[in-house]
């Protein structure tokens, strides 16, 4: 820290070329780092605890230590098998893709029709898509309960056992595949295209449907892996829906699964509810490094531009 | 050469009529699977909800309950809310037709827009009351199945069937009617009345006809409510004064709000000082009396309400009073201090922001663990060392000044339970950092000149923390207190993944409570859709509020 430049609060410290002398640190910048370094050992302590319970043994964090007093990396294969982390890894995989593609699939064309099509009560349409994203879930949390099952039982009678929805992939997918979020953040990228691309692609022949395709998406990666950040991070998160509608192993998402291990049958081992716990955030954390960058840029499109 | 052009115009008409045809097929087309899949799942439920809620229904759909389940929660004051809903909905109404009359007065058949728009609005009327003869119905399937092995054919046939019962036919029948008189006035209109905003006309006729239709209708269906109530309770020799009820709080409110209108009036327009004095002290005459209002007739109309309702409400009302204002505040302290020229500001923005991006359900677990009733937790270790008593934490459901003052504390004043408590704290430690991050945002949007004449000018940090940074940051903290009270007041995961026996009560917010309709083994989705509806008009309400209080404080720049 003794490098550190000037004293002005930072902004008005650019290009100014008189003040980079070196100055005593002042007081104020201490401070500064003080209360960072502080605020950020505070949010870091409960992931410091998380890591140091799940390398003890249960008793030792029962007893309240800080540090283990051997490191037991047994602990993270122990919980791995009772929790049977690949199985809900892989449905929770599974179930991301699934929800994944459609959503791409389906609210691509959407926005892009709601930004640059011409069509018959447009405008309204979308208003209405809009209103739905101020409807609480937990209105439509009954309801569409309700209609799963009902479609469940006719899907079933139609296709067979493999048909139902209720413990399958289409209760778990189908109801995300569309989002007035997601075409909300696409439709602002596709209006702001320049219309000349347009003009340029429809004199040689294109569509509308060839322009999305060859033009459009293209152009729209860094909103689309937004999309896909989100996505991911929902789908790996969600708890509600599949506690209602997932009863067996087949398809049960890592989040319920991690619930319902920590509850039930690892109810006393701490350490191993903790070994669970970093398992279920590796990936959210890599996820988040990669794509850190589209990750806040969406927070923000979706709060203070929205 | 004449026929020629003729022609060529024709055919120009003709290519442009065809090309703007297949730009709406084709719009229509790329939002078909979205919009399905939209209103399936989320604008359909809406009004699927409502139906439920005005049923019995436990697994399957059952007798017709009109407003009775909102009136088991929420006391008399259902059919009050219900009421004055309606009227608002009427006024709502009334006041697009006034826009529409004032629009076509020019026109000479103008206001013969109403004809086709009361048929479309009967129409529509028509679908949804066939739409919800055929829903139970059809939902009825599976159980009329039941014992039979459900092959295709079986649902199949019970599917088509379901039109034919007596009731469906019969909406069927009227719907079918409307529909062709709608249509066929429809068109006779956009033929005749040959106006370029005929279309526009004809819509926002139709839309005021729908809200004149909804309206009268939850008017009609409260009243006869009212009335079975009153008329059963003076039967029973114990008369209740609902219709007093919605009178007196409808005017308690109306006073209220009057008193702030004039307020307002008197704050922005710049009159004599004589006139202001006398319209403030109007001001505070009608807010006392609306307020007299008020307080007298409220705990009457809520005195049959569900008790856990109400209680979930004051618990969602303290989480959401002490999280917000904590994390926001946090969250503004972070981002000033990180704005600044830092070594490693990168890291810290990424380590605040670590618990926003970590599911809850792992960072639960943890928290859990830590705030444990165990003697040996990390915060028990702590309290011991500083020489107080460990605590239940999680599972302690006592008011925090109980605890602190003892048990001569009154009720009223005990405050939120332990438990909850932690709930708040596990809270703040998720959403300080996103707060942070949005503002850090909102900060990078203020320019350097303001600061640089502001040092010129003199002023310290504090001065431009104070009358800078604050007022141009009032859009994003209006945004987050939006947000920020929306999601406490829908809270679900943290709050359902941290209950513990012991601390149930003191953390079970109203979305916790509905969740419990729904999940226990014998659930009530009807009384479960009413709450929800509950608290859905609770947070519109609050959004409307903040909307007006705050909205009038935001400074765009």
């Amino acid at each position: 820290m003794a490098d550190v430049l000037p004293s002005a609060p930072s902004a008005f410290a650019r290009g100014d070329a008189s003040q980079k002398v070196r100055q005593p640190i002042p007081v104020s910048k201490i401070a500064t780092y003080a209360t960072l370094i502080i605020g950020g050992l505070l949010a870091l302590l409960p992931f410091v605890w998380m890591l140091s319970w799940s390398l003890m043994t249960n008793s030792e964090v029962i007893a309240g230590r800080f540090l283990p007093a051997e490191p037991q990396w047994q602990n993270y294969l122990t919980a791995w098998n009772t929790a049977q982390f690949s199985r809900l890894m892989w449905n929770s995989v599974r179930i991301t893709a699934i929800t994944v593609t459609g959503l791409l699939l389906f609210c691509i064309p959407a926005a892009y029709a709601f930004a640059r099509i011409r069509f018959w009560g447009r405008n309204v349409i979308f208003a209405l898509f809009l209103a739905t994203l101020m409807i609480p879930d937990i209105v439509t949390l009954i309801p569409n309960l309700l209609s799963v099952v009902w479609i469940s039982r006719l899907s079933e009678s139609i296709f067979g056992e493999s048909g139902a929805w209720l413990n399958n992939w289409p209760s778990l997918t189908i109801p995300f595949m569309a989002s007035a979020f997601t075409i909300f953040l696409l439709r602002q990228f596709f209006a702001q295209i320049p219309e000349d691309l347009w003009d340029a692609a429809r004199i040689d022949g294109a569509t509308h449907f060839t322009f999305l395709r060859f033009v459009a998406v293209p152009l729209a990666r860094a909103p689309i892996m937004t999309t896909l950040t989100f996505a991911f991070i929902g789908s790996w998160n969600s708890l509600v829906w599949p506690l209602l509608v997932v009863s067996n192993d087949d398809w049960r998402p890592i989040a319920f699964g991690l619930t319902k291990f920590v509850q039930t049958d690892a109810g006393d081992e701490f350490h191993l509810q903790m070994a669970a716990s970093v398992i279920m955030i590796i990936p959210i954390l890599i996820v988040y490094f990669i794509t850190q960058k589209q990750f806040t840029e969406g927070i923000w499109t979706g709060s203070v531009k929205g | 050469m004449a026929t020629n052009t003729v022609s060529t115009r024709k055919s120009l008409q003709e290519s442009r009529r065809r090309r703007i045809l297949f730009e709406n097929l084709t719009g229509f087309l790329f939002i078909t699977p979205a919009s399905l899949i939209l209103l399936v799942f989320q604008i359909f439920p809406v009004g699927f909800a409502f139906f439920v809620s005005l049923h019995r229904w436990r697994r399957t759909p059952d007798e017709w309950q009109g407003l009775d389940q909102y009136a088991t929660a929420l006391g008399n004051f259902a059919y009050v809310a219900f009421f004055w809903l309606a009227v608002g909905v009427l006024c709502f109404g009334l006041f697009r037709l006034r826009t529409l009359i004032r629009h076509t007065a020019a026109h000479r058949v103008g206001m013969m827009v109403i004809i086709p728009a009361a048929a479309l609005t009967a129409a529509v009327g028509a679908l949804i009351a066939w739409f919800f003869t055929l829903l139970p119905v059809i939902l009825d399937i599976p159980a009329r199945l039941r014992g039979q092995a459900i092959d295709q054919e079986a649902f199949v046939r019970e599917f088509y069937a379901s039109f034919g019962y007596p009731e469906v036919a019969a909406a069927g029948g009227l719907l079918l009617t409307l529909v062709i008189i709608a249509l066929l006035l429809t068109v006779l209109w956009l033929r005749l009345i040959r106006h370029r905003d005929s279309v526009q006309w004809l819509y926002m006729a139709w839309t005021s006809g729908l809200l004149l239709l909804a309206a009268g209708w939850t008017l009609a269906l409260t009243s006869s409510e009212v009335n079975t109530v009153i008329d059963a309770a003076a039967q029973a020799g114990s008369p209740v004064p609902i219709w007093a009820q919605v009178l007196i709080i409808g005017a308690g409110t109306g006073l209220i709000g009057a008193a702030l209108w004039l307020w307002q009036r008197t704050a922005y327009n710049q009159t004599s000082a004589n006139r202001t004095y006398m319209v403030s002290i109007l001001a505070v005459i009608l807010l006392v009396v609306g307020g007299i209002f008020l307080i007298r007739e409220l705990p009457q109309a809520f005195a049959e309400a569900d008790p856990n309702v109400l209680r979930g409400f004051n618990v969602t009302v303290m989480y959401s009073a002490v999280s917000v204002p904590l994390q926001i505040g946090l969250g503004l302290g972070l981002a000033v201090l990180l704005f600044q020229k830092l070594k490693g500001k990168a890291l810290f923005r990424v380590v605040f922001f670590l618990p926003y991006v970590t599911p809850f359900v792992a960072t639960s677990v943890v928290f859990s663990l830590i705030f444990s009733h165990n003697v040996t937790s990390p915060v028990n270790q702590l309290l011991v060392t500083l020489g107080a008593d460990t605590q239940n934490w999680l599972r302690e459901s006592s008011g925090i000044f109980t605890l602190i003052f003892g048990d001569g504390t009154p009720a009223i004043l005990s405050g939120p339970g332990l438990a909850l408590i932690v709930i708040i704290i596990y809270n703040v430690w998720i959403f300080a950092g996103y707060c942070a991050v949005i503002f850090l945002a909102g900060l990078g949007g203020i320019e350097n000149d303001l600061y640089e004449a502001a040092r010129i000018d003199g002023a310290n940090a504090w001065h431009q923390l104070r009358f800078i940074t604050i007022p141009l940051l009032s859009p994003t903290t209006f945004f987050l207190i939006l947000v920020s009270t929306i999601g406490t007041f829908q809270a679900f995961t943290q709050i359902y993944l941290m209950r513990r026996p012991g601390g149930f009560p003191a953390v079970d917010t109203v979305n916790l409570n509905i969740f419990n309709q729904i999940q226990r083994d014998s659930p009530n989705f009807g009384y479960g859709s009413a709450l929800a509806f509950v608290l859905f008009g609770v947070i519109l309400i609050l959004t409307l509020i903040q909307n007006r209080v705050a909205g009038r404080r935001v400074f765009y720049g």
